[in-house]
């Protein structure tokens, strides 16, 4: 054991042996790929296109990310994402309330769909596929329900102070970005810091890498799940919410496949699908991988349709490395 | 030597099966106690009702005198009970530092900020191992997943030893274990016995049993067919006599 081959002293790197390491390369190499057949792609107002539409993906998908970590996943952000802005507005059209409460009474709507979606995976324990795809169907049908399947009117959101807060514009020179980069870039550090530092991050670690040592040493798996679920709800209305200022639209249909779109981008960034490992930097990378590869292949005339086969491509090849490098880990020192 | 604990006409039946038939137990300070048992013994299922993870059908139990009642594993954690069966007690995604500390992590920071004090963890890890008598360097940052068994017993007697555990159980701690990692695990089982705890040893290999308890205790069939047996003066021969009920012993 003492030979080292020049392959294995590299591939023995602390930082090559990272999880994130991979999507870092893979994202790089889209990035001058992408540049060096249209440089259209890294012109401002490309990159300020595509941040816009990346961050309300990349809300989600930190949520997601530590939800995962902890051994559960949510199939119902998508629609949670298309519900809450709908809830929002039909508040506030009907005239019952201020834009306030109405974006207040939707994250606590949100909240609640968590709390169940947590309460049914942790207390009856059923797994959490089944219960969040029901509660899909059943958050969808509700926004579809309570508008006729018609986008609700938004228009007024203008020039109010809550719209200016969560998507303003802010330009830095010519650049322009909106106001919810600096929402996600927040989220990012919190939940990042959350998860490396803290002992909630220990814990959410633990819940899905061993819940029953983790419960053993008195660690509250369920109620570390439970509010994980709440917070993914919660992002998702959130970035509902932020979407349909932007767009000016709150159509009941918005957000369809989102969940399964934002799971990919989990798992390519290096969290683990059965728990215990999470990383947000990863998870970054893969929001970035995922958005990058989407606007770039339309920018160098690839058809747009073709766009899910390089996604399924990304998905194979990032889950062949992770194993891989899971199990020289494994391997041994 | 004082008396750490005593478990006191215990039974527990799983329905009809009788795994426990009023079985008692003691246990005294700095001892480590080997229970010795053909399968079906009820050697882990009396454990497990030590351990909280099982509730008994009847009997008491005491440490150092008092009366408890374990409703949980977490109960029978902060009276000083720990239980190591192998592997389930450690996270393996986890750090060999964040899994001493899991669920008692030290904080830093102010109270509103605070994070996981992960200097003090690292060091305090660094210094339990050695202390564990491991002595290949291995970093606390280390993810459990990634060490041998033997290594992973250690690590779990180290967080037994350093929380204040006054009983630390081993339930077949040796089972596929190496040589080399058997005389380690064994050697961390005396170390932990010479600074203050108490274990109960379960093992199949009488031999290892033999190499490190200070007393033999033999069940079957759901009783205790002797509870003084001296490793010292007594042949391996004889114990397993015991152990199959060819033989009385007292
Ligand atoms: N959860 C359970 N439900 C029903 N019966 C059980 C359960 N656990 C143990 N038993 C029964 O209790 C008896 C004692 O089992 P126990 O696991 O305590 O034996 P043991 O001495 O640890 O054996 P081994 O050396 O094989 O580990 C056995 O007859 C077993 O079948
Ligand atoms: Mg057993």
């Amino acid at each position: 054991m003492t030979h080292i081959t020049p392959w294995r002293r590299l591939t023995g790197h602390r930082w090559i042996a990272r999880p994130e390491f991979g999507p870092f390369v893979l994202l790089v190499v889209e990035l001058v790929v992408f540049w060096s057949i249209n440089h259209d792609f890294l012109s401002p107002g490309n990159i300020s296109n595509t941040l816009a539409f990346t961050v309300e993906l990349g809300l989600i998908a930190v949520g997601m990310t530590l939800l995962m970590t902890s051994g559960e996943f949510d199939l119902s952000v998508g629609s949670v994402f298309g519900f809450s802005p709908v809830l929002m507005w039909t508040l506030m059209n009907s005239g019952a309330t201020s834009l306030e409460v109405a974006f207040v009474v939707c994250l606590v709507v949100a909240a609640l769909i968590g709390l169940i979606n947590g309460w049914f995976v942790t207390k009856l324990k059923i797994p959490s596929f089944l219960v969040t795809l029901g509660m899909l169907l059943v958050v969808r049908g509700t926004a579809l329900f309570i508008t006729d399947g018609f986008p609700q009117r938004t228009w007024s959101a203008g020039g109010h102070w809550l719209a200016k807060i969560l998507v303003g514009d802010i330009y830095i020179g010519d650049f322009r970005v909106y106001a919810s980069l600096l929402w996600f870039a927040g989220v990012v550090l919190v939940l990042g810091y959350v998860l490396t530092q803290t002992k909630i991050g220990n814990w959410i670690q633990a819940a899905g890498g061993n819940p029953s040592a983790a419960r053993a040493r008195g660690v509250n798996v369920d109620r570390t799940k439970i509010a994980l679920f709440m917070l993914s709800a919660m992002l998702a209305a959130f970035a509902g919410v932020i979407s349909s200022i932007r767009t000016s639209a709150a159509n009941p249909n918005s957000g369809t496949g989102y969940e399964l779109e934002v799971i990919a981008m989990v798992v390519i960034g290096g969290t683990a699908l059965s728990g215990g490992r999470g990383t947000i930097v990863g998870t970054v990378l893969g929001i970035f991988i995922l958005r990058v590869m989407r606007n770039g292949i339309v920018l160098i005339g690839v058809p747009g349709l073709a766009y899910n086969i390089f996604i399924g491509a990304i998905i194979l090849g990032m889950m062949a490395l992770h194993s891989w490098l899971e199990r020289r880990h494994q391997a041994g020192t | 030597m004082g008396e750490l604990i005593r478990m006191s006409h215990i039974s527990k039946s799983y329905g009809r099966v009788q795994a426990l038939d009023d079985v008692s137990l003691t246990v005294n300070e700095s001892e480590i106690v080997g229970l010795l048992g053909d399968n079906g013994a009820g050697k882990s299922t009396l454990i497990k009702v030590l351990s909280g993870a099982v509730p008994l059908t009847s009997g008491d139990i005491f440490i150092r005198g008092t009366k408890v009642t374990l409703r949980g594993t977490t109960d029978a954690i902060s009276q000083g009970i720990e239980t190591i069966y192998q592997d389930s007690a450690l996270v393996t995604q986890l750090s060999i530092a964040r899994n001493l500390f899991l669920g008692r992590e030290p904080l830093t920071g102010s109270k509103l900020f605070n994070r996981m004090d992960r200097a003090k963890m690292d060091a305090v890890a660094r210094d339990l191992l050695k202390r564990v008598g491991i002595t290949k360097n291995i970093p606390p940052g280390t993810p459990i997943g990634s060490l041998s068994g033997g290594e992973r017993q250690a690590v779990a007697i180290a967080r037994a030893m350093y929380f204040d555990s006054d009983l630390i159980i081993l339930d077949e701690p040796t089972n596929n274990l190496g040589v080399a990692e058997t005389q380690g695990v064994l050697r961390f089982v005396r170390g932990a016995r010479d600074s203050g705890h108490s274990c109960i040893f379960i093992a199949h290999n009488i031999h290892h049993v033999f190499q490190v308890v200070d007393r033999i205790v033999v069940m079957r069939r759901g009783k205790v067919v002797a509870d003084d047996i001296d490793p010292r003066t007594s042949t391996i021969e004889q114990v397993e006599r015991v152990i199959t009920g060819m033989d009385e012993m007292h």
